[in-house]
């Protein structure tokens, strides 16, 4: 508990950290909303119209003040309005953020489906030829960039069969669940591929190092059954770096995953947030970026939380 | 050492991802002294979108530009974004973890924080953010890469240094009057190679990865230069006109990072000491 | 074991296709369903400059007169027009049939309401810089508007067939609710509009154009290229609209999609910074000039498609290639002229390009580069997101930049900007020159066609041989269709007008 309440204190303080770091960078960059307004164009500006549209933008006042403001609004639960959208970034966000949190379960389902069956298969047939069919498997998985995965599938699909997931809007699961399972069942397999070969790996010499473990030689002497000793003594504990990297994967998944997002046409927070970088919408960045962050230390502290379930013997206070 | 090298040569997985490894640096080496069958900028715009023939044994791409020599040479950019990132990663994630741990308190607190604000942040965003502030190039997305990939290896140093740190040799160790140095070279880093060995061959499969999505979204390698991920990025629109654009890149880096994997997995069951006494 | 794998993965696919067949069947609705990859990225047609927005508010909302497929003025809201003779006043009729979608009549005073609106600093609208001219608007009754200019300007006329003249509502200006809410006049109404992700539009039956084709447009967002060309494939939209000839140049080779090609007036073009050394010597820019194949470029790069252009674009004005400065590649040429200038070993310089705008920017600067090298010039090539393109741009802090500019259906609202001393963007141009100043004042006070076309055949003649900048070509503007999709007419403006008149059969 001590553990927890100081990983919660500690919450805040990277917040603000990324807070900050955030908010530099995206200013930074060169271009403003104006120029991603108005593009060359915005040359024609004469100074009179140009302020009036930093004023517009609230680009006309100084870097802190801007802060301040921004994070006196965050405070209190406001994270801006977003130019390009038109409304609050918050609703935004969460207009957005279903379907990421949709696909990255997804991809985290096929990846532990598949991935932790083949890697304890593997591992059990250590050095034959099936273990190596599987490495190899994972491998390639592991290997071929997800935006080469994805409009493979595409064309394949759209060439070969005229077919293709819809595109363009999201279907919540509520409204039609067919037809958003149709859609997002594609790009979380081109997800779930490189995923589920990290599970598989990571999983595989989990296995490999449980296996070999005395405990499990000693059961195995005495008499007790192969397959017992691997799902009963040998599966719990080979799964606590399973679960640190699906955690680790899963937290990355739920900031959008760009490419994917951007081939599939899926509106997701990663699109988003790069769109919102490119069109110098500063408070959303901001505020997805934020938001992001918070997700991925819940996850990080979820995972903390598996590990003690997983294995008692592990006393969170001695690692943080 | 030598030793060492007879054991991985004795190791089936480790043989196979020695030998793609040291095929790709003697290729890239090769590239690096102009070894290619034509020079891999020059365009020869007449022949552009060749497939693959006599003289082109890997075809053309639009430029009428050799692709079998621009994959040579890209193999050379694509190691030298992994290995420098990586290196620069492991290098100051292994410093930062090693002294968060030693001096412990302030530091350690100072440092675990920035770290979790860089893994808190998108990794991909992360890159792109500074690949924007600072402009493209090769030396910037090995930074970037570097960058994002530095908390990871933070973390997985700091870890057992603590557990180590905690265990009684240390001690021992210093209670018979040797140098702080010297205990950390002899005993942590001896202890860390596992953990940092494994993280660094993932993190090389993971930084090819990243360049190439890095080149998809124009930020990675900056043309005419090639590296396997622009390659890649590249040949998507003319994936129907010419597939061989495509096809040899995607070959090549499934073939790399296969042989790292390999080879991580090797050293990992030679270097873990608990796996050494399986094996023996 | 493995086979089993295998045999799940199969019965997963199988389910996966039998699920997408279901979402696959064409529609028989009379709304057309469209993508495009770039969102527009606002609703104040004052305001909104980028191309992706026009496209979209061309829909919604009307301007006094239109630009048709041959780029002659034609009405819109306005029935007729008549210039003084001196060019100083410019009256319009408007159509009494004109309403807003909000139901309310188009009146002179929204005209007015509108055109203050431009003008006006505060709204900051960077099209104001073609309407400064206007020095009073009189409105003597409620469909007549007089603009009483300061000065002769004949341009005008074109300039207000932009959708940057639209007329809006004077009610919702003082509302303050332009950007927000889109009330036009146009062929439809904005029904949704989700940013980024897609458009809902429904025909407007109270439209004075007349009537709209189909019951409404359905615009999704795909931000790839690729992935719009499966969704065609797929049949999953009627109609898309692609700005990459790469992937343009497949549509054909699908049965069933029609593509539609239709020159238009943005060049692509090498400038040059003659403000820069060495690109300040006359003889430099030449040899540059020279020793670009300019087809050569065309074909690698754009696989052809388009058409080797000097700096004026439009049909009307446009001329023979060929007359022009060096434009058949002289490599002797060249290096002589590189000689003379005391380049004879070459030099090193820099260019600018945009990542994807256009899609062939990184292909070209290659191209360039590897002519350029053959008279001894080493181009380093910086590729830059878009956003900090244009802020470089901007600065004029470049000493080449491949660029793909947007044309104008009137040279001097086209050029003014670059060529004149007080032009706005003369500090990205970098290049005074008296004779180009003075025929732009020409031409602006010009009102006969034939001494027109006299005056700017010179200017394109000129700056052609001054190569402060080396035009390149023109491209084409790209929409693809299923065969239900009919009567679609593109224009040189890129303009998807042509949509409220198309039908589904």
């Amino acid at each position: 508990m001590n553990y927890l309440l100081r990983r919660l204190v500690t919450f805040p303080l990277v917040m603000l950290g990324v807070s900050i770091l955030v908010f530099v960078a995206i200013r930074l960059v060169p271009g403003d909303s104006i120029t991603a307004m108005l593009g060359t164009e915005a040359g024609l500006l004469t100074p009179d119209q140009r302020q009036a549209l930093a004023a517009y933008f609230g680009l006309d006042q100084g870097w802190l003040v801007q802060y301040g403001k921004w994070l006196s609004g965050v405070t209190s639960g406001n994270l801006g309005l977003s130019v390009t959208y038109g409304k609050p970034v918050l609703d935004v966000i969460l207009q957005r953020f279903p379907l990421t949190l949709e696909l990255a379960v997804l991809s985290m389902l096929i990846a532990i489906c598949c991935g932790l069956p083949l890697g304890v298969f593997a591992a059990t047939r250590n050095g034959r030829g099936s273990d190596l069919g599987v490495r190899i498997f994972a491998m390639i998985g592991q290997s071929t960039p997800s935006f080469v995965i994805g409009l493979g599938i595409i064309y394949v699909l759209s060439a070969g069969f005229g077919i293709l997931p819809s595109m363009g809007e999201y279907i919540p699961f509520a409204q039609d669940p067919l037809g958003n399972l149709s859609q997002l069942i594609l790009p979380a397999l081109t997800l779930g591929l490189s995923f589920t070969a990290s599970v598989t790996r990571i999983s595989r010499s989990a296995m490999l190092d449980v296996l070999s473990d005395d405990y499990v030689r000693t059961a195995r002497s005495k008499g007790v059954s192969k397959r017992h000793v691997i799902w009963r003594h040998a599966l719990p504990n080979a799964l606590i770096p399973v679960v640190t990297l699906s955690g680790v994967e899963f937290g990355y998944l739920l900031g959008g995953a760009v490419l994917v997002e951007q081939i599939f046409a899926l509106p997701g927070l990663g699109r988003m947030t790069l769109e919102a970088i490119l069109q110098r919408d500063y408070a959303l960045v901001q505020g997805a970026v934020l938001f992001v962050a918070l997700n991925f230390m819940i996850v990080n502290l979820l995972v903390d939380l598996a590990y003690v379930m997983l294995d008692p013997r592990i006393r969170l206070g001695g690692r943080s | 050492m030598i030793s060492f090298l007879t054991r991985l040569l004795g190791h089936s997985s480790g043989r196979i991802g020695a030998f793609i490894v040291c095929l790709y640096l003697a290729i890239a080496l090769a590239a690096w002294f102009g070894l290619t069958p034509y020079d891999p900028l020059k365009q020869f715009r007449i022949d552009r979108l060749q497939g693959p023939s006599a003289a082109h044994w890997m075809g053309t791409d639009m430029f009428g530009r050799d692709v079998m020599s621009r994959l040579m040479i890209g193999i050379g950019q694509s190691f030298l974004v992994a290995f420098s990132s990586v290196g620069i990663a492991a290098l100051v994630g292994t410093i930062l973890g090693l002294t968060a741990v030693w001096f412990g308190r302030l530091w350690d607190g100072v440092v675990m924080r920035l770290m979790d604000v860089l893994l808190a942040f998108p990794a991909i965003l992360l890159a792109l953010l500074f690949i924007t502030v600072v402009g493209p190039g090769t030396f910037t997305s090995i930074l970037a890469i570097a960058f994002v990939y530095t908390p990871i290896f933070t973390r997985v140093v700091r870890g057992p240094a603590l557990s180590i740190r905690a265990r009684d040799f240390v001690d021992a160790a210093r209670t018979f009057g040797s140098s702080t140095s010297y205990i950390l070279t002899r005993h942590l880093m001896l202890n860390l190679v596992a953990p940092l060995t494994v993280q660094v061959t993932l993190a090389l499969a993971w930084s090819l990865l990243t360049e190439s999505g890095l080149s998809f979204l124009g930020l990675g390698t900056q043309p005419p230069n090639s590296s396997l991920g622009l390659m890649l990025a590249d040949s998507i629109n003319l994936m129907e006109m010419a597939p061989w654009l495509l096809i040899f890149p995607g070959l090549t880096v499934m073939l790399g990072i296969l042989g790292f994997n390999l080879l991580g997995d090797a050293l990992r069951d030679l270097l873990d000491p608990r796996m050494r006494r399986v094996a023996a | 074991m493995t086979l089993k794998i295998a045999c799940k993965w199969l019965a997963c696919a199988a389910v996966v296709g039998g699920l997408m067949g279901a979402t696959a069947t064409p529609s028989l609705a009379a709304t057309l369903k469209m993508a495009w990859a770039q969102d527009a990225t606002g609703l104040d047609p004052h305001k909104q400059t980028a191309f992706s927005s026009i496209r979209l508010l061309e829909l919604i909302y009307e301007p006094l007169v239109r630009l048709d497929g041959d780029l002659k003025v034609v009405p819109a809201l306005a029935k007729e027009w008549t210039f003084s003779s001196d060019a100083k006043t410019l009256t319009f009729k408007l159509d009494p049939a004109a309403k807003f979608h909000n139901g309310a009549a188009v009146t002179s005073a929204d005209v007015k309401a509108s055109f203050t609106r431009i003008l006006d600093q505060a709204t900051g609208a960077a099209a104001r810089a073609n309407y400064v001219s206007i020095a009073r608007i009189d409105t003597p009754d409620d469909k007549t508007v007089v603009f009483n200019l300061s000065q002769p300007d004949v341009p005008l006329l074109t300039a207000m067939g932009s959708i940057n003249a639209a007329i809006v509502p004077a009610s919702e200006i003082t509302g303050g609710k332009i950007g927000t809410a889109a009330v036009g006049t146009g062929p439809f109404k904005l029904e949704k509009w989700e940013p980024n992700q897609k458009e809902v539009l429904k025909a407007n039956p109270e439209w004075a154009g007349g009537k709209v084709g189909v019951d409404g447009i359905d615009i999704s967002v795909l931000p790839d290229e690729n992935a719009i060309l499966a969704a065609l494939r797929a049949k999953q939209v009627d109609f898309a609209l692609l700005n990459d000839p790469l992937v343009a140049t497949l549509v054909p080779k699908v049965a069933g999609l029609t593509l539609n090609r239709k020159p238009v007036l943005s060049y692509h073009v090498l400038q040059l910074n003659p403000s820069r050394k060495p690109m300040t010597e006359l003889a430099v820019r030449q040899a540059i000039s020279c020793a670009i194949d300019r087809q050569d470029v065309l074909d690698t790069a754009l696989l052809g498609e388009g058409q080797i252009t000097g700096p004026l674009t439009m049909p009307l004005y446009r001329s023979d290639p060929n007359s022009l400065f060096c434009y058949k590649k002289d490599l002797e040429k060249a290096k002589k002229l590189m000689a003379d200038a005391g380049f004879k070993d070459g030099f090193s310089a820099t260019v600018i390009a945009a990542t994807g705008e256009p899609p062939t920017a990184a292909s070209e600067a290659q191209v360039i580069q590897s002519q350029l090298k053959e008279i001894g010039i080493k181009l380093d090539i910086k590729l830059m997101e878009l956003n900090v393109y244009v802020d470089t741009w901007l600065k004029g802090d470049f000493d080449m930049a491949v660029a793909l500019n947007g044309g104008r259906a009137d040279p001097y609202t086209m050029y003014n900007r670059y060529w004149t001393k007080a032009g706005n963007l003369q500090k990205v141009a970098n290049y005074v020159d008296d004779t180009l100043d003075d025929l732009m004042q020409k031409g602006r006070v010009e009102t006969d066609i034939t001494k027109r076309k006299e005056i700017f055949a010179a200017f394109d003649k000129h700056l052609a041989e001054k190569s402060p900048w080396i035009w390149l070509y023109t491209g084409y503007s790209y929409t693809a269709q299923q065969q239900t999709v009919q009567n679609f007419v593109a224009t040189p403006d890129g303009s998807l007008f042509g949509l409220s008149k198309v039908s589904i059969k």
